[in-house]
């Protein structure tokens, strides 16, 4: 059985923690790679900014009497946006901005369907899951460019 | 809970998911009275408080002597003068505070009330949100609570009010919602300058304890929030109690009429007497089934169907609908709903995963077991028999009872007119909306009634028509935001003023006039 993830409450502790995954990914990245370090440790403290403002989305409006545990239908699964802050050993700088372009796609995808997802639920939930997912578009475009100059 | 860690991280989606939250503490909590600003140890004897997803026992409560809560009411009663001279805005400095310490130990409280009561952590942490936002709301009596005036109501003459606080206040919670009944009124209490003593159920008090803990930290003087555990003889100890002024209660229908109701007459106090329910939920055929049916999950089997404002009647109505095309609809609503019904993951609340947690005790799920058997000994159909338990992990299933659900239930069967208060849903037949009215209407309970239709004829008409205090438009839950008032009609409230809001401000003072000239 796929242990889909179908209340708020898991949701968003795998959406916060697919920002804190990324986050040490980049700080890797930053350490690894002087070319890019700036923007590297850019993007890890937007990933935990990014944390921050789904936390309080959900915080802020968790109420016993919306649908909390049972807006996210089929449920999300975990198995398909999963991201994790490893980088194969021996990787370029270009490796590790295709592998960053990826995992971006990934959690730009992670959070156009919980927002999909989520349409029953509180709207600031759903809100923030397409603020973020509309962040990553600007991201993208920026981890392209450095691929380019790369 | 560590077995439960053990065995899931065995399973490759756990790596991914993590699903299961640490408990907030091991070992036992002997839980104190908190009087005087002082921790207490009662003298009373001591009841276990049992985590009901996996029957360990996490606590004792003590069930507090006549004398003990006969202390704290002498404490509230030494506190109130003082603090009622306290200006308002120190008065609610007390509360901003409380406010901060609440949200930095949110997660902490709410998931005392999983591991204690055994709802699910979203359901925690939303009762916790509606908890603080009562707090919030008091915050504002320094304009909550002026009076008005008026000159010249003769010539040289002037009239005005002013809301003075009354002296000492009980507050009497349930054991459904540990954290936030009491903070319907508490808040409101201490903001407008009276003293309160909480009893809180003693299924469940760690919460409550808690939260003196905060209050405590937030600089509420000595006396003025107390906390008495116990059972009847704290009860009937506040009801006697010449220096209590009022008495706010939430609970069965039974106790709320018939002993805290007469109760507070006989002594002369002010009573919020909150109690039992029937709530229905209509779904009329224009409903968007999509919408309605995952908010039905909620409002029916959250909190595991323990709270007075949860759906109990499913009345699906045919309202312009011919036999033929009613009988389809009727049954496209039942299958949805099962189907719905039927796949939600019961367990235990620290699990992430989990949309249905147990009943607080195995006392509970025994009654829910007789109301099933006599559903079916009255001929109703059991379309989802929750007693087949299955849960999402390996836990005993003394508390557990999964959703159940019946059609083609009559408005005189007992399950389709008297309170469970547990996941059992009955499911009735209505042809049309006159007639859906009137079966509400003749319910003797009077707490929340919900439609769900895109008709705004049909819903102005339902919320016109229906004696009921809270009314759902497409909204399953109706559970009224901390700035209205609670309502309740009928059989589900007694009194005249509710919990909440402007009404609690009204309730926790006396309006007093003054005319005044001057020569």
């Amino acid at each position: 059985m796929v242990l889909t993830l179908n209340t708020a409450s898991a949701v968003i502790s795998f959406v916060t923690r697919s920002e804190e995954e990324t986050a040490k990914f980049y700080e890797q990245l930053a350490a690894k790679y002087p070319k890019g370090t700036d923007a590297f440790l850019a993007f890890s403290k937007e990933n935990r900014k990014n944390k921050v403002t789904v936390e309080r989305a959900y915080y802020g409006v968790i109420s016993d009497a919306l649908e909390a545990c049972f807006s996210f239908k089929e449920g999300l699964d975990p198995a398909t946006y999963s991201v994790e802050a490893g980088l194969p050993d021996g990787a370029t700088y270009a490796d590790a901005l295709t592998a960053a372009i990826e995992k971006e796609r990934r959690i730009q995808k992670m959070y156009l369907e919980s927002a999909k997802l989520s349409e029953g639920l509180m709207a600031d939930v759903t809100r923030s899951f397409k603020v973020m997912a509309r962040k990553r578009e600007d991201r993208l475009a920026k981890l392209n460019a450095l691929l380019l100059a790369a | 809970m560590e077995r439960l860690r053990e065995r899931l991280s065995n399973r490759p989606e756990f790596e991914i998911a993590m699903s299961i939250l640490e408990e907030p503490w091991k070992g036992i909590q002997v839980v104190k009275n908190y009087i005087g600003g002082e921790w207490v140890d009662s003298k009373g004897e001591r009841v276990d408080i049992v985590n009901p997803a996996n029957q360990r026992v996490i606590g004792t409560c003590p069930i507090s002597t006549k004398d003990e809560i006969d202390a704290a009411v002498a404490a509230a009663q030494e506190a109130f003068p003082s603090w009622r001279e306290t200006t308002p805005l120190a008065r609610v400095r007390c509360l901003f505070r409380m406010k901060e310490i609440l949200e930095e130990r949110f997660e902490e409280v709410s998931r005392v009330q999983t591991m204690e009561h055994g709802k699910t952590i979203d359901e925690s942490r939303g009762e916790t949100r509606r908890g603080i936002e009562n707090v919030e709301v008091a915050t504002g009596i320094p304009t909550l609570m002026m009076g008005y005036n008026l000159e010249d109501i003769a010539e040289g003459i002037d009239e005005y009010t002013i809301n003075q606080p009354l002296g000492v206040f009980g507050i009497i919670g349930p054991f459904n919602f540990p954290f936030m009944i009491p903070l319907w009124f508490a808040p409101y209490a201490v903001a407008t300058g009276n003293t309160v003593v909480i009893k809180p159920s003693s299924e469940d008090p760690v919460t409550q304890i808690k939260i003196a803990e905060i209050a405590d930290e937030a600089g509420f003087p000595p006396g003025v929030w107390n906390v008495v555990n116990g059972g009847r003889t704290v009860v009937n100890g506040m009801l006697e109690h010449p220096d209590i002024k009022g008495i706010c209660f939430v609970g069965s229908t039974p106790t709320a009429k018939e002993v805290i109701y007469p109760g507070c007459g006989k002594t002369g106090k002010r009573v919020i007497a909150q109690a039992g329910a029937k709530c229905h939920v209509v779904v009329m055929p224009d409903a968007d089934l999509a919408r309605t049916i995952p908010s039905c999950m909620t409002s029916f089997f959250g909190n595991a169907g323990q709270r007075c404002l949860a759906g109990s009647v499913l009345v699906v109505c045919g309202e312009g609908l011919s036999d033929p095309e009613y009988e389809s609809f009727y049954r496209k609503v039942v299958d949805a709903y099962v189907g719905a019904a039927s796949k939600i993951r019961v367990g235990y609340g620290l699990d992430e995963t989990v949309q249905m947690g147990p009943l607080r005790d195995k006392g509970k799920k025994e009654k829910m077991l007789e109301y099933i058997q006599k559903g079916i000994d009255q001929g109703a159909d059991l379309a989802l028999d929750g007693r087949k338990v299955r849960l999402v992990d390996d836990l005993p299933h003394d508390a557990f009872l999964n959703p159940t659900v019946f059609k083609d239930v009559a408005p005189d069967m007992y399950i389709g007119r008297e309170e469970l208060f547990g996941p059992i849903t009955s499911i009735m037949r209505t042809r049309n909306l006159n007639a859906t009215v009137e079966l509400l209407n003749d319910n003797r309970f009077g707490n929340a009634d919900a439609i769900f239709t895109s008709n705004g004829k049909w819903a102005r008409e339902f919320q016109y028509r229906v004696r009921s205090g809270n009314i759902g438009i497409n909204v399953g839950i109706v559970a009224p935001m901390a700035f209205f008032p609670f309502s309740g009609m009928k059989d589900s409230f007694f009194g005249v003023l509710h919990g909440q809001g402007k009404e609690a401000i009204r309730f926790f003072t006396e309006s007093k006039v003054v005319i005044q000239r001057w020569f």
